[in-house]
């Protein structure tokens, strides 16, 4: 067994990785990411999966009902760290099951995934406790910004973590931007990962998130009629019923966290494609209390909503 | 000390103490009050220590805790055995104290103050220990209730059989009654520990009817948690109505034999249908016990029907339960029985949504392949080889259960085929399922076909399908290799 795979088993039972595995793990990542196009190409059959928000133990239920890596194509759309327990283990996790099947799985870049963030909602603190030092924290965040900004299914489903950006009107646009650095408080790229569509705007308006912008229906249908895409797959936002069709279907977020920072209550949800890219959305719940192991020391209340 | 002459002084000074703002002397003082009973003889210590210590139950945690300590030696200082239900007032309002661990202690004290009262036969006694005891069972602070709920087994098995049929039943169907969920469930976990305190007779004539009536009225318990405590209970309680049968003269036996079924049955059943899922997994997950009981052909008739319904559970856990017990199921029901009622279901959760399902479910069909032999697996495994990676699976797992005849003839033409499909998944699946069949078939079988076939697929556009292909490949050379 290659150190790799002996990596991936204890990584799946929730044992983090030595910060020397970390380092080495990270730059073997970093040469398969930096090949990436910001907008990379994935074939169907995929599984598409929204936030994981450092949920372990219900990441593990997710593959429990989608079927294991590299057995399932999955394409996870960004908002692996934060809020939950596990963001060490749930991002190395699937990190080394990047490294090892490239082509089986694809993360792509959420608003979570930059240094700013962590530092608030709680990687950075996750890693100092876990570590004892900040390094580790280093090594992913600067992995963050090698990580693509969206995906396109079979050239007929684009896939984002937030949504779309006025300053973007095609795929090519996306191409173009210079992703390898931290998210930045404005522009396309801070957009693509902050935006949320809504309801009752009409063309843009502003977020509340004070990121990004809101985004109306008309926004979406001329998206993807000049991008002859048959609609969007995006996450970002917390749905009770795991996930959630908008603008006549048009866009669709995906949400995989189940109840939510351990409270909200919510299902989650991953949306299945085959290789004809017919739909099947796969609900499923919080991991039993007594699968999750030993609950985190000292969870830092004051990131919790 | 020189001051222990002074006849007054210990009890003035440890009230001082008791008093004194620093919990560490506080402590001490507790610490010391062996010392100080002897001091004050065995007469002053239950006149005017024990009364005392009576009233000084608001402290904190750790102090209190100390006493309760402390009191459980106290039986040579009150002047022995024949004075001992001195010691339960203090205890008594010990057991009013928030702080769980002191109530525990003081719940132990008594059962140990008890067992040294049982030994030296002093059984009148008893008396205000039981008082004392079902008064803590009726308790106005439900944390006390609580406690007494849960260690009224134990408390039981400390005294004389003449008090457990009238007065710890009294208690018992007094707690699970209470209005508390929380003390109806800890009376319910405590009912099977009281079974085993009763003599058979008396377990037929009291247990069986008391517990059976409280169990059908928890079955229909208002909380969801006790209707799934009493799921796990209710299968301690039938290996023990079980067993009487073996102690109890020929005649009674099939009475007992029926009153099981007849009234543990309908429990069963309801339970099985309840709303929640925990409930209900926890009564399939049981239910080999039951099994033992209760006859095959009742099972099949009562329990299937349900059983069946929860196999459709749109939790997949609750399924994921049920199809785990499916191969126990069909080894007690027969080949006949299975054929009839469970193939069609076992095929349906070969096809389920949930991979985890697909996964037990593959892995059920080699443990019934096992235990009906090669040709049922033949049967009712080929039959669903249409369906994609789920069967490349079921293959892997059945070949070594299946031997190579069957493998050849029947599996292999469906692998080779799938080895074409345009899914990189499917192929390197293909690939990994080939490189198990390697040591199952024939050499003749591998140089013929499955090499070419693996030869293809390491030259695929996928690097997943080409590694798996090469692993495979060089196990072809390894197997020659050792063969040669």
């Amino acid at each position: 067994m290659s150190d790799l795979d002996r990596q991936i088993e204890q990584l799946k039972r929730c044992e983090p990785l030595s910060e020397s595995e970390v380092k080495s793990l990270c730059l073997k990542a970093m040469e398969i990411l930096v090949e990436e196009s910001n907008v990379q190409r994935v074939d169907a059959p995929v599984t598409l999966c929204g936030d994981i928000h450092g949920q372990f133990y219900d990441m593990m239920e997710l593959f429990k009902v989608g079927g294991d890596c590299p057995k399932t194509n999955y394409l996870f759309l960004g908002d692996f760290v934060d809020r939950g327990y596990y963001s060490v283990e749930t991002f190395l996790l699937l990190l080394a099951l990047k490294v090892r099947y490239p082509d089986r799985i694809t993360l792509i870049r959420g608003n979570h995934e930059s240094r700013q963030i962590t530092q608030v909602y709680g990687f950075y603190d996750e890693c100092l406790r876990k570590y004892g030092s900040v390094n580790v924290w280093r090594y992913c965040t600067d992995i963050f910004d090698y990580m693509s900004l969206s995906a396109v299914v079979e050239n007929k489903i684009f896939c984002v973590h937030g949504g779309l950006s006025p300053t973007i009107n095609t795929l090519d646009q996306i191409r173009t931007i210079d992703r390898k650095q931290e998210v930045p408080h404005d522009g396309a790229m801070c957009d693509l990962l902050w935006s949320d569509p809504e309801d009752i705007v009409e063309g843009w308006g502003l977020s509340p998130r004070g990121a990004g912008f809101l985004f109306g229906g008309s926004v979406v249908t001329t998206f993807n009629h000049t991008n002859n895409i048959d609609y969007i797959g995006r996450a970002h936002q917390l749905v009770m019923e795991g996930y959630k069709w908008m603008f006549d279907s048009q866009i669709v977020t995906v949400w995989s966290a189940p109840n939510y920072c351990y409270r909200c209550g919510n299902i989650a949800s991953i949306l299945e494609l085959d290789e004809n890219l017919n739909k099947e959305f796969r609900v499923f719940q919080a991991a039993q209390q007594d699968s999750r192991g030993p609950p985190a020391k000292k969870p830092a209340p004051d990131y919790f909503l | 000390m020189a001051m222990v002459d002074e006849p007054l002084y210990p009890i003035a000074l440890l009230i001082d103490e008791l008093k004194n703002d620093d919990i560490q002397l506080r402590l001490n003082s507790i610490r010391r009050l062996s010392t100080i009973a002897r001091a004050l003889g065995e007469e002053r210590t239950r006149k005017e220590l024990i009364p005392f210590l009576s009233e000084n139950s608001d402290d904190d945690d750790e102090v209190l805790l100390a006493m309760a300590e402390e009191l459980g030696v106290f039986i040579p200082f009150v002047g022995g055995i024949e004075h001992a239900h001195v010691i339960i007032p203090p205890l008594e309002s010990l057991c009013t104290v928030e702080e769980t661990s002191v109530r525990e202690k003081v719940v132990d004290l008594l059962c140990k103050i008890c067992s040294q009262m049982k030994e030296s036969d002093h059984v009148d006694s008893f008396v205000p220990l039981v008082k004392a005891y079902s008064q803590l069972c009726q308790e106005d602070m439900p944390m006390v209730r609580r406690a007494a709920a849960s260690n009224l087994g134990k408390f039981a098995t400390t005294l004389e059989p003449a008090f457990l049929n009238v007065e710890i039943m009294t208690m018992f169907n007094g707690l699970t009654k209470d209005d508390q969920d929380s003390v109806r469930l800890l009376a319910a976990e405590g009912c099977a520990a009281l079974e085993k305190l009763l003599e058979p007779q008396d377990c037929v004539a009291r247990i069986l009817h008391v517990t059976v009536n409280f169990a059908r009225e928890l079955s229909t318990d208002s909380s969801q948690h006790v209707r799934s405590a009493l799921a796990s209970v209710i299968m301690g309680m039938a290996p023990i109505l079980g067993k009487t049968l073996s102690i109890v003269i020929n005649i009674l036996k099939s009475s007992i034999q029926d009153s099981t079924i007849e009234h543990l049955l309908p429990i069963f059943l309801s339970l099985l249908k309840d709303e929640f899922p925990d409930v209900r997994l926890n009564i399939i997950s049981k239910l080999d016990q039951v099994n033992q009981f209760i006859g095959i052909d009742l099972l099949s008739q009562s329990l299937l029907p349900a059983i069946v319904e929860l196999a459709e559970d749109r939790h997949w856990r609750v399924m994921l339960a049920v199809i785990e017990y499916v191969p126990m199921l069909a080894s007690q029901l027969g080949i006949g029985f299975f054929d009839d009622k469970l193939v069609a279901l076992c095929m349906q959760w070969m096809q389920d949504k949930v991979y985890s399902i697909r996964k037990a479910a593959t892995n059920n069909l080699k443990r019934l392949a096992e235990e009906f032999g090669v040709g049922h697996g033949q049967q009712s495994a080929l039959p669903t080889q249409d369906d994609g990676s789920t069967c490349k699976c079921a293959i892997s797992l059945m070949a070594p259960v299946m031997g190579s005849e069957i493998t050849c003839s029947k599996f292999l033409p469906v692998v080779v085929e799938a080895a074409k499909d345009r899914v990189p998944n499917i192929k390197f699946n293909v690939a990994k399922l080939m490189q198990t069949l390697i040591p199952i078939v024939d050499q003749s079988v591998v140089d013929k076909i499955i090499r070419q076939c693996l030869v293809d697929l390491s030259e695929d556009p996928d690097v997943d399908v080409r590694y798996f292909a090469n692993q495979a490949l060089r196990s072809i050379d390894y197997a020659a290799v050792a063969q040669s």
